[in-house]
C-alpha cells in the first residue's frame, strides 16, 4: 500500500518500557521497518532516553519524518509510585456512610477527599441544594496543600450541572487546575468516577512536563511532525488531549505492543505473549482490535474507569533475578537485576572475579556471591542522601560493582537489610546484578550478546551451590519459566485467579495443569489447547515461547521485527475519540409520568417532547460532535460509529465513536 | 502540544513580573538579547511575549526599540475615568444580575479577604483582583469582563509604584464588604457609586505617591 501522494510516509514510534526505550523508523503506509535503536529506560527522566532513541536513529532527513507517536508507563509508574501530585477531591452527594462502611475511601487514591451536599439522582433531578459555601470554603482551606482538585458529583454524567457550577465558582477564587469527574467517564460507577478524576488531576503535570520534553527532543532534531500518545486501549490522542487526560495513558505499554504484534504478524485473532526484561505481558487481538476491559482499568490498588486493554503482566521476563531463597530453593523473579553477563562485560573486575569464584572447586561457594550492587548514577543535589551508611556504601561502590558479602564484610555488617539501602535502589542511584536467565542463554550459546564465559562461570557456580549440574539447572530454570507463562496464559484466559496453578498445591486442579504440561501420566493424557495463534513479542521470545506454545498445542508467530513490536503499535494504532449521551425520561412533579426526554452530552443538557426527537437529536449532534473532536485529536478522515444501547426504564445510551488514521503532517 | 506556545507564555508570564515590580522600570529600554538569555528561553519566545504585553500596555514597540511603558500624570488620569467608569457598571450590572452562585463567591473572596494577613500584601492584591474579576463575571457580560482583565498588568504595576506601604487594600475590605451588601440587595445605583469611590480612593493614593516621588 501506497500513500495517495506515492511518497513514502516516514514516522517514528518509540516506547517506554520499564526496562528499555524503543524506538522505530517506518514507513507507515508500507508498513515496513526501516530502522530500529534501543536504549535504556531512564526512570528518573523519560526523555533522555527518547532523546537518545532520536539521536541513535538514523535519520536522513528529519524533515520526512511526518508523526511521531509514544507510548509511556509513565502514568502507571507514577501511580504505583505515588509520585503524582497531592490531589484534593471534592465528593458531592456521596454518602459518606456508605464509603465509609465499604471502606471504598482508601481506593480514591487520595487520602484529601471531603463530601459536600449536592448532587443529582436516576432521573437526573437535583437531589439537594449544591452546598457551594462550604466547597469554596473548604477550596479556600485547603488550596495551599494541594496541586489539584478534582470534582466529582453523584450521578453527574446524568447531569454534571453541579461539577460545572462547582468547578465555575471555584476556579474564581483559586488558581489550582480543577477536573471534572463527568469529563472522563460516562459510567455511572460513582467511586470509579471519583478515583479516575483523582488519579487524572494527580497526573496532570506529570504528563504534561513529559509531552513538553518530548518536544523538546523532537526540536532538538529538527523533527516537526504531530507528536501522538498511545492510551490504554491501543488507540492514539493527539499530545494536547495526552495532556489533559493523563489517566488514559493508564497500561499504553501493554497496549502498543499487541497492536504492533498485530500490525506486523497481520493476524485479527491471537494471544500477544510480549516477554520484556522486567515483566511478561498478555494481551489478546479479537477482530484485529485489543480485547478492552469493558469495567475499567485497574492501576496499583486503585479501579478506574478508564478503558483499557484487558492485559495480565506478570514478574518474569529474560532479567529476572534467579537467586536462593532462605531454605535454600530456587527463586525466579519477581525482581529484575542486570545479567551478570552484561555487568562483567562493562566492568573488568565482576569479570576477574566471577572467573576466580569459578575456579574455587575446592568449597560450596554460596549463591549470594552471585547477588552484585552498583552505582548506576552519582546522587544530583535533589536527592537527600543523609545516612552516614549509605554514604560510606556509596564511596565503597564509586571503584564498581561488588558482591553483597563482599560490602557487608567491609562495613562489618552481618545483613544487608542493616543497611536499609531500598531507598537508594528506588531513586535509582544503585542498582543490583544477578544471575538471569539472560546468562543461562549466554552459556547454551543460543542468545549471545555479552560476555559469554562470565555469564558461564557464574552459572557453574550458582549450579554447584544447589549441587546440580548446569544442565540440570537449565533444566529446571526452562521448566519452570515455561509452567508459569503457560499457568498465566491459562490464568489470564479462563478469569482464573494465578494462584490456582500454585506448583506446591496437590488438589486435582493442580494435577490436571502439570500433567498438562509434562506428559507425564502413563494412563491418562490431558492438554490444553489454544484456540488462536501465538504471536512472541520482546528479545528473548524466540527462544522462551516455543516450549509455551508446544504446551499449548499451538503455532507461534514470530513476525519480523518482532523484538520491536511495541514501538511498532505506537503508531499501528488508529486516533479515536468516544462520548457516550445518555437519554432518559422527564418525569413530572410527582414521579409518575413521563413528560419529556432529556439528552445529555458532553456539552448540555437538551429536553425534548418526544423520545425519537430526543434519539434523533443525540445521534445528529453526537455525530457531529465526535467527528470535530476527532479532528482536533489528530484524525484524518473519521469515520463515525455509533451504537444504541437501550438501558431500561425508558433510557439510552448512544455510545458514538470517531475513529481514523492519525494524519500525518504536510 | 505547541512548544512556541508553552516557552512564550513562560517568557510572557517573566517579563511581565518584572515590568510589575519595576525590576523593568517605566520607560526604560528592553534589551531583547539579554532577556533571552537570563529566562533560558527560545530566542522567539521573548518578541512574542513582548507583543502580548504590548497589548496590556506594559511595552511600547515603536520602531528603534522595545521600551517598558511609561505612567504619565495623564495616563494615571485617563486610566482612572475608564476604570471608574467601566468597574462602576460592572458592579451596577452584577446588582442586578448577580445569581446565588455569584454571590457565594464573592462572600468566599471576602471573607479570604479579612483572613489574609495585613503584611500579605502580594496575597491582599491577590484576592481583591479576584473580587473585582468575580464582580465583573456577576454582570453577566463577557466582553466587559475581557476588557477589565487587560487593566489588571497595569493596576498590579501601580500599586507597586505607590509602593507596597499604602494602606489602600486594608481599607479595601470595609468597601468590598459594603459593596458585596448593596449587591446582594440588588442596589445598583449604590454598588455602582461605592465602586467609583472604591477605585477613586486607589488612584488617589497612586496619583499622590506619584507626585511625591516625582518632587
Amino acid at each position: 500500500m501506497v500513500g495517495d501522494d506515492g511518497e513514502r510516509a516516514l514516522v517514528l514510534g518509540i516506547d517506554t518500557g520499564g526496562t528499555y526505550t524503543d524506538g522505530v523508523l517506518m514507513d507507515y503506509h508500507a508498513r515496513e521497518v526501516l530502522a530500529t535503536y534501543k536504549s535504556l529506560t531512564t526512570k528518573h527522566d523519560l526523555s533522555i532516553g527518547i532523546d537518545n532513541v532520536l539521536e541513535h536513529i538514523h535519520l536522513e532527513n528529519p524533515d520526512e519524518i511526518r508523526m511521531v507517536s509514544v507510548s509511556t508507563t509513565l502514568a502507571t509508574n507514577a501511580i504505583a509510585e505515588g509520585k503524582g501530585k497531592r490531589v484534593g477531591l471534592f465528593l458531592i452527594g456521596y454518602d459518606p456512610d456508605l464509603i465509609d462502611s465499604f471502606h471504598l475511601g482508601r481506593h480514591f487514591s487520595t487520602p484529601d477527599y471531603f463530601y459536600f451536599a449536592g448532587g443529582h439522582d436516576l432521573n437526573g433531578q437535583e437531589k439537594e441544594p449544591l452546598d457551594l459555601e462550604g466547597l469554596l470554603a473548604k477550596a479556600n482551606e485547603i488550596k495551599g496543600t494541594v496541586d489539584a482538585l478534582a470534582i466529582s458529583s453523584y450521578f453527574s454524567p446524568l447531569n454534571p450541572e453541579h461539577e460545572q457550577r462547582t468547578r465555575e465558582a471555584i476556579a474564581s477564587v483559586c488558581d489550582l487546575p480543577i477536573v471534572m469527574g463527568h469529563q472522563l467517564s460516562t459510567k455511572l460507577g460513582s467511586v470509579e468516577r471519583a478515583t479516575t478524576a483523582a488519579l487524572n488531576a494527580s497526573l496532570l503535570g506529570v504528563l504534561q512536563r513529559f509531552v513538553i520534553a518530548v518536544r523538546r527532543a523532537m526540536e532538538r532534531r529538527q523533527i516537526h511532525a504531530p507528536l501522538m500518545v498511545v492510551r490504554g486501549d491501543g488507540t492514539l490522542m493527539s499530545d494536547e488531549f495526552a495532556a489533559r487526560t493523563p489517566v488514559e495513558t493508564i497500561h499504553s505499554g501493554p497496549a502498543a505492543s499487541a497492536i504492533g504484534g498485530r500490525f506486523l504478524s497481520g493476524r485479527d485473532n491471537a494471544l500477544v505473549v510480549d516477554i520484556g526484561g522486567t515483566t511478561t505481558d498478555l494481551a489478546l487481538v479479537e477482530d484485529g482490535r485489543v480485547a478492552i476491559r469493558e469495567d475499567g482499568a485497574m492501576v496499583a490498588d486503585y479501579k478506574t474507569a478508564v478503558k483499557a486493554a484487558q492485559l495480565l503482566s506478570i514478574g518474569l521476563g529474560g532479567d529476572s533475578h534467579i537467586s536462593v531463597s532462605p531454605d535454600k530453593s530456587m527463586v525466579l523473579g519477581p525482581e529484575r537485576v542486570v545479567p551478570l553477563g552484561q555487568l562483567a562485560a562493562q566492568h573488568e573486575q565482576v569479570r576477574r572475579r566471577l572467573e576466580a569464584l569459578a575456579r574455587r572447586s575446592w568449597s560450596l561457594t554460596q549463591g549470594e556471591w552471585l547477588d552484585y550492587w552498583f552505582l548506576l548514577r552519582e546522587p544530583s543535589p535533589r536527592d537527600v542522601v543523609e545516612d552516614d551508611r549509605h554514604k560510606r556504601l556509596l564511596d565503597l561502590l564509586r571503584s564498581g560493582p561488588l558482591p553483597v558479602p563482599e560490602i557487608l564484610k567491609t562495613m562489618g555488617l552481618l545483613h544487608r537489610n542493616q543497611l536499609g539501602a531500598e531507598t537508594l535502589f528506588s531513586q535509582e542511584i544503585l542498582s543490583k546484578g544477578g544471575l538471569t536467565p539472560t546468562d543461562l542463554l549466554h552459556y547454551e550459546g543460543r542468545y549471545v550478546q555479552w560476555d559469554r564465559e562470565a555469564s558461564s562461570w557464574a552459572i557453574q557456580v550458582f549450579s554447584r551451590s544447589q549441587s546440580m549440574a548446569p544442565e540440570e539447572l537449565a533444566d529446571v530454570v526452562w521448566r519452570r519459566m515455561t509452567a508459569t507463562i503457560v499457568g498465566a496464559i491459562v490464568s489470564f484466559l479462563s478469569g482464573l485467579p494465578l494462584s490456582s496453578f500454585n506448583q506446591a498445591d496437590q488438589g486435582p486442579d493442580s494435577w490436571f495443569f502439570k500433567n498438562s504440561l509434562v506428559e507425564g501420566h502413563p494412563h491418562l493424557s490431558t492438554e490444553f489447547r489454544l484456540r488462536h495463534p501465538i504471536i512472541g513479542i520482546g528479545a528473548p521470545a524466540g527462544i522462551l515461547l516455543p516450549p509455551v506454545a508446544s504446551a499449548l498445542h499451538t503455532e507461534l508467530l514470530l513476525p519480523n521485527r518482532f523484538e520491536v513490536a511495541n514501538a511498532v503499535g505506537a503508531v499501528g494504532g488508529s486516533v479515536m475519540v468516544e462520548e457516550e449521551v445518555l437519554i432518559y425520561p422527564r418525569l413530572s412533579s410527582g414521579g409518575l409520568d413521563v413528560v419529556g426526554y432529556y439528552v445529555q452530552d458532553g456539552e448540555s443538557r437538551r429536553m425534548f417532547e418526544t423520545l425519537e426527537d430526543a434519539l434523533t437529536d443525540g445521534r445528529v449532534r453526537g455525530r457531529d460532535r465526535m467527528l470535530g473532536a476527532a479532528a482536533r485529536a489528530g484524525a484524518e478522515n473519521p469515520q463515525v460509529d455509533i451504537v444504541e444501547i437501550e438501558n431500561g426504564l425508558d433510557s439510552y445510551r448512544l455510545r458514538i465513536k470517531a475513529l481514523g488514521n492519525p494524519r500525518l503532517s504536510r | 502540544m505547541d512548544l512556541k506556545r508553552v516557552d512564550t507564555e513562560r517568557a510572557y508570564h517573566l517579563i511581565r513580573e518584572k515590568i510589575i515590580t519595576l525590576e523593568l522600570p517605566p520607560g526604560s529600554p528592553v534589551d531583547v538579547d539579554q532577556l533571552i538569555q537570563e529566562l533560558e528561553t527560545a530566542p522567539s519566545s521573548v518578541p512574542e511575549a513582548l507583543k502580548l504585553l504590548a497589548h496590556e500596555g506594559l511595552v511600547s514597540l515603536p520602531p528603534d526599540g522595545v521600551f517598558v511603558g511609561e505612567i504619565s500624570l495623564p495616563d494615571l488620569q485617563q486610566l482612572s475615568e475608564l476604570r471608574s467608569l467601566l468597574e462602576g457598571f460592572a458592579a451596577r450590572l452584577a446588582a442586578r444580575r448577580a445569581t446565588e452562585d455569584d454571590l457565594d463567591v464573592l462572600s468566599a473572596l471576602r471573607e479570604e479577604q479579612a483572613q489574609v494577613p495585613r503584611d500579605d500584601v502580594r496575597r491582599l492584591f491577590d484576592v481583591d483582583h479576584k473580587f473585582h474579576r468575580a464582580i465583573a463575571r456577576a454582570a453577566h457580560n463577557d466582553y466587559l469582563a475581557q476588557v477589565l482583565d487587560r487593566f489588571y498588568g497595569l493596576s498590579l504595576r501601580l500599586w507597586h509604584l505607590a509602593g507596597p506601604e499604602m494602606d489602600v487594600l486594608a481599607g479595601a475590605v470595609k468597601e468590598h464588604l459594603e459593596l458585596l451588601t448593596a449587591i446582594q440587595a440588588g442596589e445598583s445605583e449604590r454598588a455602582e457609586s461605592i465602586m467609583r469611590q472604591h477605585i477613586g480612593v486607589f488612584y488617589d493614593h497612586v496619583l499622590r505617591a506619584f507626585k511625591e516621588r516625582g518632587d
